[in-house]
């Protein structure tokens, strides 16, 4: 589904990304853990090509997406993603921010596209806050706007941006839930996340990122109780504590 | 359930609102009427003397409105577009562009209305081919110069409309495959101009009274043929105590249409309020 081989990026002077290869099968979910500024963010945003990447090469069902041919609008249709503080469009209603990208970029009738809505917003249990404005809800139920919002694009595939780092710890449980759903329907996932609990659980691989490079690729088992690298044993060791 | 009270809080927020607007209004009449009593019963000045209005009012007074909302429809609309151009213009990234025009921005800031408008009168038609000329292209010149100053003003709080919307606005749009165009239309711009609408009226309010400034190079507004009146008034035939009925009928008028003009603005900042985002309510 998603193949991305020696992406490399840098910010000015600095070397974000040196060379990252990986790949995700459809309907698997691939989580991504790694110090803050290891290069997650990045690597996300090159995925879906917020970011353009300087070298390497992104694949989408197996066609290379970072050509200069390649409508950029159009990779983004079909890789949703989800951020790490939310983002939802503060001057529409949960619904209207539903809405939005399906009636503008699909161009869908607004009729079927506030029913699609509806339901949406139901799935991940907010059915009854369709017309709230999101300075009105929690961050737990904003941050469930913003996965109804990019699933509204039907995606192929959604990344996750650290969901539930910006949360109260009393939010996180709902935010996880509707993912660990989502996952469950067979959506294809890469998520950027310390939450070791829905790691365990729901991602069969784990990819450990440091300093622009993957230290160490394996299941979760594997990553947290023996990890080979001795990068990857400091690391986990701190976020388990 | 609670959305119902949500519009139930929002629809008293609105009343709430209006009845302000016209507690406002209902105490400036009060106090107009009070001064109007003041200058008759204590002062004896006849504020409807028949004299006085049949020279004053059909020529001076209403030429003079028409002339003043004749040069608000030259500034406020150029003064608008210009100031929402060079706003928007100032947050490129490219020095070519940014450049000169924050040495408009910094110029037209810089510098005394009035002196602007007695140069554009002076300097402005040269600009022009010689066959365009007209009588009052001075003063033409002299407004679209005011224009201008206010452009100024006005692209600053353009620009700070734009920049209080969070960059991640523009992310989570592109994220869901909108090109920038449609991200600028349908999520930064109607953020930026919410901002933006409540400092705008402040300046339109200051722009509607500047163009008395165009009267020193001789235009024929409000308070230009005002002014010409009282003259009479001082030093002609005319009763002196006329130029007291007469200041406080222009300042009537320039009241009127800057509370006009802010309360469409206010209107237009209510309509987009957006429930939960009032920060401070007081």
């Amino acid at each position: 589904m998603i193949r991305v081989e020696d992406l490399q990026k840098h910010f000015g002077s600095l070397h974000v990304l040196k060379g990252i290869d990986l790949e995700v099968q459809k309907g698997e979910v691939l989580v991504i853990i790694g110090p803050s500024g290891s290069g997650k963010s990045t690597l996300l945003r090159c995925i879906n090509l917020l970011i353009e990447p300087d070298g390497g090469r992104v694949l989408l069902e197996g066609v290379q997406v970072n050509r200069p041919e390649i409508k950029r609008e159009w990779v983004r249709e079909q890789v949703g993603m989800v951020f790490q503080s939310f983002n939802l469009f503060t001057h529409l209603t949960a619904l209207q921010n539903v809405t939005l990208g399906p009636i503008r970029v699909l161009e869908e009738d607004p009729e079927k596209a506030a029913v699609r809505g509806r339901a949406l917003l139901s799935r991940v249990g907010l059915g009854d806050k369709a017309d709230a404005y999101p300075a009105q809800l929690s961050g737990g139920q904003q941050q469930r706007v913003a996965i109804a919002r990019a699933l509204a694009m039907n995606p192929k595939a959604m990344l996750f941006d650290e969901p539930t780092s910006a949360l109260d710890p009393e939010y996180i449980r709902e935010v996880l839930d509707v993912m660990a759903l989502l996952a469950r329907d067979g959506m294809t996932m890469i998520v950027v996340t310390h939450e070791m609990g829905f790691a365990s659980n729901v991602a069969r691989r784990i990819l450990f990122i440091d300093a622009g490079k993957i230290i160490e690729e394996g299941a979760p088992e594997e990553i947290f109780h023996s990890p080979r690298e001795e990068r990857t044993r400091a690391f986990v060791s701190k976020i388990l504590r | 359930m609670a959305t119902t009270v949500g519009s139930a809080i929002r629809r008293s927020f609105d009343r709430g609102l209006t009845l302000k607007t016209l507690q406002r209004a209902a105490e400036m009449a009060v106090g107009a009427i009070l001064f109007i009593v003041i200058l008759e019963v204590v002062l004896h000045f006849n504020v409807l003397d028949s004299t006085l209005w049949s020279l004053y009012g059909p020529y001076y007074f209403l030429t003079g409105i028409v002339g003043t909302l004749y040069y608000l429809a030259i500034i406020i609309p150029i003064s608008v577009v210009v100031g929402f151009a060079v706003g928007w213009a100032r947050l490129s990234r490219l020095r070519v562009l940014t450049w000169p025009l924050s040495v408009y921005v910094d110029f037209f800031r810089g510098m005394p209305p009035i002196i602007i408008v007695i140069f554009a009168s002076l300097l402005g038609p040269s600009l022009i081919p010689a066959r365009f000329h007209s009588e009052d292209l001075g003063i033409l010149m002299a407004a679209f110069a005011l224009a201008l100053h206010s452009g100024a003003y006005q692209s600053e709080i353009f620009r700070a409309g734009f920049m209080s919307v969070p960059r991640g606005q523009l992310e989570a749009a592109q994220s869901l495959g909108m090109t920038r165009g449609q991200a600028m239309q349908f999520v930064v711009l109607p953020q930026a101009l919410r901002l933006s609408v409540p400092p705008l009226a402040n300046e339109l309010a200051v722009v509607i009274k500047d163009t008395s400034l165009l009267a020193i190079i001789g235009s024929l507004d409000l308070f230009g043929l005002s002014n010409i009146f009282s003259q009479q008034s001082v030093f002609g035939s005319n009763q002196l105590w006329w130029v007291f009925v007469v200041w406080t009928a222009v300042a009537l008028v320039y009241f009127v249409m800057t509370f006009s003009v802010t309360e469409v603005l206010n209107w237009i900042d209510r309509r987009y309020h957006v429930k939960g985002l009032e920060a401070i309510s007081v």
